[in-house]
């Protein structure tokens, strides 16, 4: 890490410059979501007073009203149901070759680690169209097993890629005791290397539900009215910009910002690692 | 009972010397079966992922090449189409928007790119200077990016609002920024500029928490400012992660979607018609199925250059 350096005077110049830009930086970036989130506390008045109302008496109906309207409920347990499940089947498919990829030399193991790669970096859209005309003919196209299906293309590679990282950060001596007192790979992947291996699941776990939490496009194909996710429901406020509903979805957009917000906190220290695919560690 | 196990030429065993032999054999049995699985281990642990991805990645992609050579079908069977070579492809290079979005998404990526580069450095180098209160201010700069793209990009469009928008009423003017060919692709810009800025900032902050401290050291004793070791010590040790964030940025624009398609869905005037809106608008609105396989191959091809550029770099780093 940098220090300040320096004669006392130009050090504290030099520190009171930086947190300045810094707070400067923060203001700029936050100032978005915070007045998304103001106007989301504002009545419909409020919201279309000129100039803009700065103070105001908070209301929370806008909350009440998107709360207990009946699409926002079902499109939040839609969407919690479908990443829960990508995720899910993503660890429990990916682990045991993210093991295998960190442990064991096999043949193609450097092609087929890079074909996952590329498959997570590839433009989703070249994925989502085939993938409709063959759902519906299958009559999947508009149920959550298709949405969750669809999210494995990005979350799958995602988990063995970072739960590799974890696996091969353990010490080997752990496994080999185990095969010598005679522990099958099985058993010593299960009961020694997977609960030791718990800070990755976590950390593979926070970016996929992330990811899945905030996906837009193939949601919004890939769902009708009854199965729609919530940044589907999301962009169908934006439909009629006559009668755009302000209320609606300011405060379902921070309802449905929140969770990713709160959960991100907790995985800051593993972000690197997911973002950059562990190409840099975290 | 005798239980008869392994004993010779049928004499009765007695029941404690059976259950050993029978505990031994079982032994055995279970030793031959794990050797057995254990050979097993790594092809049924890949194997899974593999035939998953093969489902939901590789089959769509060789079927999204059938429609992309073919004309009609969808509406009937799975392969009804009529085989017509590279007409959709030869119709796609002929269109005057998917020209125009070949080059919109170029110049939308660079612009991005850069821009998310240049700033995402400043933040960086700000951020890695040792002073209390920095975890607050990287936690507060990480939001943007966290949140859900298409609610980011709605957050942007209200302020934008012609008519009740903050930003116009601060400006007092009546500017309909999305509606605006000239402005509409640079506020798409500034929003996803917004979003994924930290990004770059997270890759290089970590570079430069892991770089030694010698190099620096020596170089501010041997008299080097501030800038000199910036430019000549730590920008050049920096140089893998700047290019990993650059490779990743640029693979991440220009497929970007969500910010485009919740602020101006390509228009005005298809001013803001990147590649993937082009092929989620031609598939999913028009329902030429195979012309928008065709338009998802382009970009695939397009994405896979990109791609390789950035395995051969990581690679080289041996950091795999």
């Amino acid at each position: 890490m940098a220090v300040v350096v320096g004669s006392p005077r130009m050090r504290k110049l030099e520190t009171a410059l930086i947190y300045v830009a810094l707070t400067v930086l923060v203001m700029v970036f936050l100032f978005p979501v915070l007045w998304v989130l103001g106007l989301s506390l504002k009545t419909r008045l409020q919201v279309f007073a000129s100039p803009p109302l700065y103070l105001w008496w908070p209301t929370i109906e806008n909350y009440v009203d998107v709360l207990t309207r009946s699409d926002f409920p079902r499109a939040f347990i839609n969407t919690l149901i479908v990443s829960t499940s990508a995720v899910l089947l993503s660890l429990c498919v990916g682990a045991p070759a993210a093991y295998a990829f960190a442990r064991f030399p096999f043949k193609g193991r450097s092609f087929l680690f890079f074909a996952l790669l590329v498959m997570r970096m590839l433009p989703p859209i070249a994925v989502l169209v085939p993938m409709y005309v063959i759902f519906s003919k299958l009559g999947l196209a508009t149920t959550r097993l298709s949405v969750v299906l669809a999210y494995t293309t990005f979350s799958l590679p995602l988990v063995v890629w970072i739960m590799r990282g974890y696996f091969e950060d353990l010490p080997v001596e752990l496994e080999e005791s185990a095969w010598i007192d005679g522990a099958t790979r099985f058993t010593a992947f299960t009961h020694i290397i997977l609960p030791m291996a718990r800070p990755g699941f976590v950390a593979a776990s926070i970016l996929c539900l992330q990811l899945a939490w905030n996906d837009f496009m193939f949601a919004a194909v890939l769902t009708n009215n009854d199965t729609q996710t919530l940044p589907v429901m999301m962009a169908s406020f934006n439909a009629g910009d006559s009668g755009m509903d302000w209320g609606g979805l300011t405060a379902s957009g921070m309802l449905v910002t929140l969770p990713v917000v709160i959960f991100s906190f907790f995985a800051q220290g593993h972000l690197v690692a997911g973002l950059s695919s562990g190409a840099v560690k975290g | 009972m005798g239980v008869r196990m392994g004993g010779s030429d049928g004499s009765t065993v007695q029941p404690a010397e059976a259950a050993g032999g029978a505990r031994k054999r079982w032994r055995a049995l279970r030793q031959a079966l794990s050797r057995y699985g254990d050979r097993f281990f790594v092809p049924s642990a890949v194997l899974p992922t593999f035939v998953l991805m093969a489902c939901v990645f590789g089959v769509p992609l060789l079927f999204s090449l059938y429609l992309s050579f073919t004309i009609g079908g969808p509406d009937g069977a799975l392969f009804s189409g009529r085989f017509a070579g590279l007409a959709n492809y030869d119709d796609l290079l002929h269109n005057a928007v998917f020209k125009s979005a070949i080059f919109i998404t170029l110049g939308y990526t660079a612009a991005s790119v850069a821009a998310q580069m240049l700033f995402g450095l400043a933040i960086a180098l700000l951020l890695n200077v040792d002073l209390p209160g920095m975890r607050i201010f990287r936690t507060a700069l990480i939001i943007p990016m966290m949140i859900t793209p298409i609610v980011g990009a709605l957050c942007w469009k209200l302020l934008l609002d012609p008519s009740h928008g903050v930003i116009n009423q601060w400006l007092g003017t009546q500017t309909v920024w999305l509606g605006t060919p000239s402005t509409a692709l640079i506020a798409v810009w500034v929003v996803g500029v917004w979003q994924n800025t930290t990004y770059v900032t997270l890759i290089l902050l970590a570079g430069l928490r892991s770089l030694p401290s010698e190099p620096l050291e020596a170089a501010s004793i041997d008299g080097a400012n501030r800038l000199q070791s910036f430019w000549y010590v730590i920008l050049p040790m920096l140089r893998p992660y700047l290019l990993v964030a650059l490779l990743l940025r640029t693979i991440f624009e220009f497929r970007a979607f969500d910010n485009i398609y919740a602020m101006t869905g390509g228009g005005p005037a298809n001013s803001t018609m990147v590649l993937s809106m082009y092929t989620y608008l031609m598939s999913f609105v028009q329902f030429d199925f195979n012309m928008g396989a065709a338009a998802a191959w382009i970009m695939l091809l397009i994405s896979l250059i990109l791609c390789t550029f950035f395995i051969v770099v990581v690679r080289r780093r041996e950091t795999l």
